[in-house]
């Protein structure tokens, strides 16, 4: 196979002379930001680092501008004894758009930071011109099953470390065609970065900080960002009917299912993510 | 005549050509070296994986332990050790 094959998007290497974004005191967050246009912020779940984007956002940078960033505490953002709040998590969402002087932008949260994207939404809605939450973590009535989720997770983790959580992740929220198509050599290989991207103490403080905030569904209802929810199929947490339903406790959602995807449904069909969220983002635009 | 690990180590280098082509810095990279750290990507790693599946006539197993896949060494050891 020829040597252009190789994706070099794909590595989870920093760059080292991107200097800090100064959010809070002390805080400096490390960022990429490719592409130009309408902003595109991805906001990390606890088990993704900035770099990792690059793979995942190709396309999406050929068209608008695609922020990435490390949550304080984690990656190659600034290191603090006290791991954030979610309400500090949003103050630094909003500092990031201050400092690269974004006046407003598409949030996209997975998974966990789907919470953080309907903090941001609702704590700062002039910043927020959409938000797309793949793999959202919101139940019907209330976050119990994420919650449980998680603290099964974090267990794990703390008796049989990194290794063991992912085993016990993967199959969770992989979806079951991704799985079978991968084999044993697609699980090794996200394994290697899944280790590669986390550190016990991260994860640690992210499993547990996933299972504190509002839980309450009425929340969704005083969103008034568009939204757009990404489901999988194959997730989880969601039936694809309840994706549908979760999409009316909100003023202005839709559910768009992606078929066999899991709770990541981004890793799955990398391509398909992307041209619903650049869909979504045309069309928010275009009632502006 | 090179011992076992030694053979397969050149046959793991020779795919890595045959997967990256020869600039890829992975051949600079010394055999107990990181193959993250020399550029070897997830997706490239996956590519190798199989490739080693059909060069060398085993499976990967789910339980492999995650030291095994960090080096050109290690990745050679362990197929000797699950050859015999």
């Amino acid at each position: 196979m020829p040597a252009d094959d190789e994706q070099p998007g794909t590595d989870l290497s920093y760059h080292e002379d991107t200097p800090r974004i100064r959010t809070r005191d002390g805080v400096g967050l490390y960022h990429e930001s490719r592409g130009t246009g309408t902003a595109l912020v991805f906001l990390n779940n606890f088990f993704l680092t900035s770099p990792f984007w690059r793979e995942y956002t190709e396309e999406l940078a050929g068209h608008h501008r695609v922020v990435t960033y490390d949550l304080c505490n984690h990656g190659a953002s600034s290191r603090h004894d006290r791991e954030p709040t979610w309400e500090e998590h949003a103050a630094d969402v909003v500092g990031l758009l201050d400092g690269l002087g974004i006046e407003s932008a598409h949030l996209i949260g997975t998974s966990a930071s789907t919470q953080l994207a309907r903090d941001v939404a609702l704590a700062h809605p002039d910043r927020v011109r959409g938000l797309v939450l793949a793999g959202p973590v919101f139940g019907l009535t209330g976050m119990r099953r994420h919650r449980q989720l998680n603290r099964s997770w974090l267990v794990t983790l703390k008796s049989e470390g990194i290794a063991a959580l992912y085993n016990q992740i993967y199959p969770e929220v992989i979806s079951g065609r991704m799985n079978e198509d991968g084999g044993t050599p697609g699980f090794l290989g996200l394994r290697e970065s899944f280790m590669a991207m986390n550190t016990l103490d991260q994860l640690v403080n992210g499993l547990t900080l996933a299972q504190q905030g509002d839980p309450d569904p009425a929340l969704l209802g005083r969103v008034t960002a568009p939204t757009l929810i990404a489901l999988g199929d194959d997730d989880i947490l969601l039936s694809p009917g309840r994706g549908h339903d979760l999409a009316a406790l909100f003023p202005d959602a839709r559910c768009q299912i992606m078929p066999n995807a899991g709770h990541v449904p981004y890793l799955d069909d990398p391509e398909g993510f992307q041209g619903l969220v650049r869909k979504f983002v045309e069309e928010t635009e275009s009632r502006v | 005549m090179s011992d076992p690990v030694s053979a397969v180590r050149q046959r793991i280098r020779g795919l890595l050509v045959d997967l990256f082509g020869a600039e890829h810095p992975v051949h600079a990279a010394p055999d107990e070296g990181s193959l993250r750290a020399a550029g070897v990507s997830s997706t490239g790693l996956v590519r190798l994986l199989v490739a080693m599946e059909d060069t060398f006539s085993f499976e990967w197993d789910d339980e492999v332990r995650p030291e095994v896949l960090r080096s050109i060494d290690s990745l050679a050891g362990h197929v000797v050790a699950v050859r015999g």
